[in-house]
């Protein structure tokens, strides 16, 4: 019996030792095998995980024509919903998607953690950089110069999305500039409303604001990054929008719930600041407010500027360890810039596309029906070309959004400010950068 | 290792014919080949998904990552126990540890005392309805914890809920109170579920001690504290280790609560720091968390059954 156990015991620790020289082995092949860029032989198939709704129909017409590049498409939720978690351990296994839909600020994070293959190495991709607009082909280089680490999709120039019909009735002027917005929150509350709700989730929103103003969160120097979340600049926008919570201007109901739909369904919001795939949320959210919309451009920090901040977009970028780079790169430029690719993502998802030539789609040029007939696009298309293209994203924006949104959860229930929570996540990004030897500047 | 099942009715020898001779045990080994078959099926499920995965836990917290300049390929390296001074520094980790202890010291014996109350009733001869009102306490156990979370959180919400007239003037999803408005829901989902333990514990007591009892003297009451509640004592340690475990383990409830309340943040209990780290990702300290929590939920399993066991010997 002594001797069985014993034995028993033995082969089990032997084979855990054997599984984890396995696990180990593995890491070290897949880390350096950059693909070159050479079209493969005979046909190929391709694994793309996206969260797009209906770009199984995009797909399909690529596949339609490239029988001999098929692809293959797998939904599932968003992002920071679960994918990119999904992303992760694929890679950790080894066996990523060859292409995959990440947003800008979350490329820094693959990239950091050596999940993305350099683009650049397809002569096409590089060839592409003048169709995209200027900003966002600067969010896929990632502040280098001859690297390339995903496709650019869309984007989300952000505007003022108002109650064109109550501004009106009241006397009220869109306003311009942020003062100005602060003056019509406070003739809006008298009347019994808010001008606009504060969202305690959604950080990059408020990223989109601090990145209008000229601030910057991240720098990378190539040798360290530098962390600043209480820059100037945020400090600016977070103490204008302290100023409007504490004074009750602005509601604070969570964001996307039922009862911030309602919120703006019943008029009691009047205005919303986002980007211009928030044309949708609010038609679908706030259906009984149909034609009473319209769009302008944002308001500014100094009168008479031309700056615009940008919230969400997301490029289509090639997993480490894809055996046809070619091939993804390939299908990613056709998706992301020919007309058919362009036109079915605008029709299945509204995606407002990242290429200068696809802000002039015929679909684009319409008047939408939910904002009185105003060709919106036009607004946004202005908007895209004020949006700063040197904002930088930092390499664990998840955690640092979770940081954040805790702060600005408790700031918006009166315990600290939203510099508080800004600073709070400064220090804990810091520290989880260095966790992972990640460098940062002091 | 390998000692033989015994079955609880003896007199359920199965038609194979295996004799219950007392020599049995003797001759247990006469059949290594049989007894390999009957244990690989689990010994190899349980090395796969048991051992495996936390040895591979165990081996990932000790590495560390070393790069150079901010995208420079990272490499793995032994990194010993730095992934674990991490852990002791981790403010919001530890917080997260006293919140779940202040939670069980509150939590476990309100919902094992409930249990035990509820097994007791359904165990008296003075009860009618039995079936029904085992089957009814049963039930929120059989519904799952993430939709037990999203009723009570539509419940408690102050625009939401069917009780408007209450969640408007308390708010139970404010700072102060969430913690028990997820206890509350614990509660009800495992109520049931250790009421049936202890109540399947308290039908395994022999009627002759009642019998005697009732000789005696003893009145329902007395009966209930002075002989069933001793007896079940074995099943109500264990129904409070598997809810001090539960309990350090919180994850799903919480979880939920997070898109109702903004005061549970992404490291309220230790599963979802261990979650949200995952998600940065850094596998290596993720691991290393849960490695420190299973030792410390380990660590108080232990104590704990001590401590029931000294008292109980004493």
């Amino acid at each position: 019996m002594r001797h069985t156990k014993r034995a028993v015991t033995a082969a089990l620790l032997s084979t855990v030792a054997l599984a984890l020289v396995g696990c180990s082995a593995e890491t070290g092949a897949s880390d350096n095998n950059s693909a070159s860029c050479e079209p493969a032989d005979g046909d190929v198939t391709l694994t793309f995980t996206s969260w797009i709704p209906g770009i199984e129909d995009a797909v399909a017409i690529w596949n339609e024509q490239n029988p001999e590049i098929q692809v293959e498409v797998q939904t599932g939720p968003s992002g920071n919903a679960g994918t990119y978690q999904n992303f992760f351990n694929q890679l950790e296994a080894g066996n990523a998607p060859d292409l995959g839909q990440i947003e800008y600020d979350a490329l820094p994070n693959f990239r950091v953690q050596d999940g993305l293959e350099d683009l650049a190495a397809c002569a096409d991709v590089v060839a592409a950089e003048d169709q995209f607009v200027d900003w966002t082909w600067g969010q896929v280089t990632l502040g280098t110069d001859d690297e390339v680490y995903g496709v650019p999709q869309d984007q989300g120039p952000m505007g003022l999305f108002y109650r064109s019909d109550l501004f009106e009735q009241n006397g009220i002027e869109v306003p311009a500039t942020w003062e100005e917005y602060k003056a019509a929150a406070e003739k809006i509350r008298a009347l019994g409303g808010y001008i606009t709700n504060f969202s305690q989730t959604d950080i990059n929103q408020f990223a989109g604001f601090v990145w209008q103003a000229d601030g910057q969160w991240f720098q990378n120097d190539g040798d360290a990054w530098t962390v600043d979340l209480t820059g100037e600049e945020s400090t600016k926008v977070a103490d204008y929008w302290q100023e409007l919570i504490a004074n009750d201007l602005v509601s604070t109901y969570p964001a996307w719930t039922d009862e911030w739909n309602n919120a703006y369904n019943s008029g009691e919001v009047w205005s919303w600041n986002s980007a211009v795939w928030g044309a949708n949320s609010i038609a679908s959210g706030a259906p009984d407010t149909s034609g009473n919309w319209s769009v302008a451009l944002a308001p500014q920090w100094n009168e008479g500027d031309a700056t615009a901040g940008n919230w969400g977009g997301s490029s289509v970028a090639v997993f480490k360890g894809t055996e046809h780079l070619y091939e993804a790169a390939k299908f990613a430029l056709w998706l992301n810039t020919s007309e058919e690719g362009l036109t079915s993502l605008n029709q299945t998802a509204q995606i407002y596309p990242a290429t200068t030539a696809g802000l002039e789609l015929p679909v684009l040029k319409e008047g939408v029906e939910f904002y009185g007939g105003q060709a919106i696009y036009d607004v946004f298309a202005e908007a895209a070309t004020q949006v700063n293209p040197d904002f930088v994203w930092g390499p664990t924006m998840t955690q640092t959004y979770a940081d954040v949104a805790d702060g600005f959860k408790a700031a918006a229930s009166g315990d600290g400010t939203l510099l508080d929570a800004l600073t709070k996540g400064q220090e804990s990004t810091i520290s989880t950068l260095e966790a992972q030897s990640i460098p940062v500047a002091e | 290792m390998t000692a033989p099942v015994t079955t609880p009715a003896a007199g359920r020898a199965g038609p194979t014919g295996t004799d219950a001779s007392p020599t049995r045990t003797r001759r247990r080994l006469q059949h290594p080949g049989a007894i390999i078959a009957f244990v690989a099926p689990f010994g190899l499920l349980f090395l796969l998904f048991y051992l495996v995965p936390i040895g591979y836990a165990v081996y990932q917290s000790l590495l560390i990552v070393e790069r150079e300049g901010t995208f420079g390929e990272a490499t793995e390296v032994f990194g010993g126990l730095t992934q674990y001074a991490l852990v002791f520094q981790s403010e919001p980790f530890w917080s997260s540890v006293g919140r779940m202890l202040m939670f069980g010291v509150v939590q476990v014996p309100i919902m094992l005392g409930l249990a035990l109350l509820f097994a007791l009733l359904l165990d008296s001869p003075l009860l009618r309805g039995k079936k029904f009102f085992r089957l009814a306490f049963f039930v929120p156990y059989a519904v799952p914890g993430v939709i037990a979370a999203i009723m009570w959180g539509f419940l408690f919400s102050p625009n939401l809920s069917p009780f408007q007239a209450l969640t408007r003037e308390v708010d139970f999803l404010s700072a102060d109170l969430v913690l028990w408005s997820i206890a509350n829901v614990v509660t009800w989902v495992f109520v049931g579920y250790n009421m049936l333990i202890i109540y399947s514990s308290l039908l395994a007591i022999p009627a002759d001690v009642y019998e005697a009892a009732v000789l005696d003297g003893a009145g329902q009451a007395r009966i209930a504290w002075s002989i069933k509640i001793p007896l079940v004592r074995p099943a109500l340690i264990l129904t409070a280790i598997f809810s001090i475990i539960g309990t350090l383990q919180l994850l799903a409830e919480p979880q939920v609560f997070r898109s109702f309340s903004s005061a549970v943040t992404s490291t309220y209990t230790p599963n979802m720091t261990i979650y949200a780290t995952s998600a940065i990702p850094n596998v290596n300290l993720a691991a290393a968390f849960s490695v420190v929590l299973a030792v410390a939920t380990f660590v108080l399993s232990f104590t704990f059954l001590r401590i029931t066991r000294r008292k109980a010997e004493a």
